[in-house]
C-alpha cells in the first residue's frame, strides 16, 4: 500500500457521473487536493452508507478545494446504474475493471478479486498525504476524511483530533 | 398436467427424510437377527431355544435402536437448534453482514451482483424472510434439516422389528432347524436386494435399480461376512486350554 510522500499512480479510466459515462483521469483533476477512495463493489450494504456519505459532504469537501472519486473493480456501466439506485452522486465513480489501479496504490485483495476498503488523500502535487484502508465489513468515518483534509490544508502540524479553530502550531505540537 | 402442490412436496421431502431410519432399521433387524439365528443354530441344539434366544434379541434391538434413534436425533436437533439461535442473534446484530453473505452467496449460485442486491433488499423489508434465507443459504440450515426425535424413534424400533421377522418367521414356520436357517438366509438375502432395489434404486431414480439392490446385499452381506470372519479368528482367544 502506498504511503505518505509516495507520488500517486496516475490514471485514465471510464468512469460514471451525472447518469453518463465518460473517461477521467488524474492529471485532468484541477482541485488542489483529491480524496480517492476504494470500495470493494457497487451493489453492496456497506459500501452505500460511505458512498452516499461522502455525496452528502461533497459541499464541505468542495470548500476545502478537494474532489472525491471512488473507486471499485465494476465497471463503468454498473457504476452508472449503482449511482442512480443511490438516487445519484455529486462525484465520478471510476472504473478499475482488473484492478489494476488498485494493485499500483497496494490495495487489491486477490482472494475477493475487489479492492480494500481504501482511502488516499492526493495532495497539490499529486503525491500521497494520507493513506488509510479499513476491514472489508467496517465503513470509513467520511468526516474523519474531512477532518485530515482540513488538517492538511491547515499546513500546521496538528494534534490529536485536531479540528478547525483548534489550536496548532507551526512549529511544534508540544 | 397436474398442478403442484407445495405443500403436498413438503410432505414428500419430510417423509423422505426419514429414509435413513427405515433402511437403516430394517438392514441392521435383518442382519442381526440372521447372525443370532446362523450362530446359535450350530451352538445350541433346541431350536425352541434358538427362537427364543432370537426373539428376545429382536425385542431388545428393536428397542434399543428406537432409544437410540431418539436420542440422537433429540440431541443433535438441541445442538442445532442453540447454534441456529446464537447465529440469528449474532446476524440481528450485524443486519449489513448478514446482506453482503446473502449477497455472496446468491452470486456464487449465478446471480448478478445487481440482481443478487435487489433480492437482498426486497428481502431485507421483512426480516424474517431475510434470516430465514440467510440461513439456509449461508449455513446450509433449514427447517428440513431437523429431524423429530419421536417419529425417528419409532421408525427405526419399528423397521428394526420388520427387518428382523424377516429371517425369523421363516425358521419359525418351517419345522426343520437346518431348512429354517437356509429359508431365513434365502429370504434375508431377498428383502436386503428389495430394500436396495426400491430405496436406492427406485425412490432415487437410478437408471438400473437391480445394481442397487446388489451393491446393497454385498454391502450388507459383506458386513456381515466380515464380522463372521473376525469372529472365527478370535474365537482361538477365548478358547479354555485344555488340562
Amino acid at each position: 500500500m502506498l504511503k505518505p510522500g509516495d507520488a500517486a499512480p496516475a490514471f485514465d479510466l471510464p468512469c460514471a457521473f451525472d447518469d453518463k459515462l465518460s473517461h477521467l483521469s488524474l492529471s485532468g483533476i484541477r482541485s488542489e487536493m483529491v480524496v480517492l477512495f476504494f470500495y470493494p463493489r457497487d451493489f453492496s450494504f456497506i459500501c452505500p452508507t460511505e458512498v452516499i456519505g461522502f455525496h452528502k459532504a461533497r459541499a464541505a469537501f468542495n470548500a476545502e478545494h478537494t474532489s472525491i472519486v471512488g473507486v471499485s473493480v465494476d465497471d463503468a456501466e454498473s457504476h452508472r446504474r449503482w449511482a442512480r439506485e443511490l438516487g445519484g452522486l455529486g462525484f465520478p465513480l471510476l472504473a478499475d475493471a482488473g484492478g489494476n489501479l488498485a494493485r499500483e496504490y497496494g490495495v487489491f485483495d486477490a482472494a475477493e478479486g475487489t479492492a480494500l476498503r481504501a482511502t488516499f488523500i492526493l495532495d497539490a502535487k499529486r503525491l500521497v498525504a494520507y493513506a488509510v484502508a479499513s476491514p472489508v465489513n467496517v465503513g470509513r468515518s467520511v468526516s474523519e476524511t474531512l477532518r485530515v483534509v482540513r488538517a492538511l490544508r491547515s499546513g500546521k502540524l496538528c494534534p490529536a483530533d485536531w479540528v478547525p479553530g483548534a489550536d496548532a502550531s507551526p512549529a511544534d505540537p508540544d | 398436467m397436474a398442478a403442484l402442490d407445495p405443500q403436498a412436496k413438503r410432505r414428500t421431502f419430510e417423509r423422505l427424510a426419514n429414509v435413513r431410519e427405515i433402511v437403516f432399521g430394517i438392514q441392521d433387524g435383518v442382519l442381526t437377527t440372521a447372525g443370532v439365528l446362523a450362530g446359535l443354530s450350530g451352538a445350541v441344539a433346541q431350536r425352541s431355544q434358538v427362537i427364543l434366544a432370537a426373539l428376545a434379541s429382536t425385542a431388545a434391538g428393536a428397542l434399543s435402536m428406537g432409544a437410540g434413534a431418539y436420542l440422537g436425533t433429540r440431541a443433535e436437533t438441541r445442538i442445532l437448534r442453540s447454534e441456529m439461535r446464537r447465529v440469528r442473534q449474532e446476524s440481528q446484530g450485524q443486519p449489513y453482514v448478514v446482506q453482503e453473505s446473502l449477497l455472496a452467496a446468491l452470486a456464487k449460485e449465478g446471480l448478478s451482483r445487481e440482481a443478487g442486491y435487489r433480492i437482498v433488499q426486497l428481502l431485507s423489508a421483512a426480516p424474517q424472510a431475510l434470516y430465514n434465507t440467510a440461513e439456509e443459504k449461508i449455513y446450509g440450515l433449514a427447517g428440513a434439516t431437523f429431524g423429530n426425535p419421536l417419529s425417528d424413534g419409532l421408525l427405526m424400533g419399528v423397521a428394526f422389528l420388520l427387518g428382523a421377522l424377516v429371517p425369523l418367521l421363516p425358521f419359525m414356520l418351517v419345522a426343520s432347524l437346518r431348512l429354517g436357517l437356509i429359508a431365513g438366509l434365502a429370504t434375508t438375502a431377498i428383502v436386503l436386494f428389495a430394500v436396495g432395489y426400491a430405496f436406492e434404486g427406485r425412490l432415487s431414480d437410478q437408471r438400473y435399480p437391480a445394481v442397487a439392490g446388489l451393491r446393497f446385499l454385498g454391502i450388507a452381506m459383506g458386513a456381515a461376512a466380515i464380522g463372521y470372519v473376525i469372529g472365527l479368528l478370535i474365537a482361538p482367544l477365548g478358547a479354555v486350554p485344555a488340562g
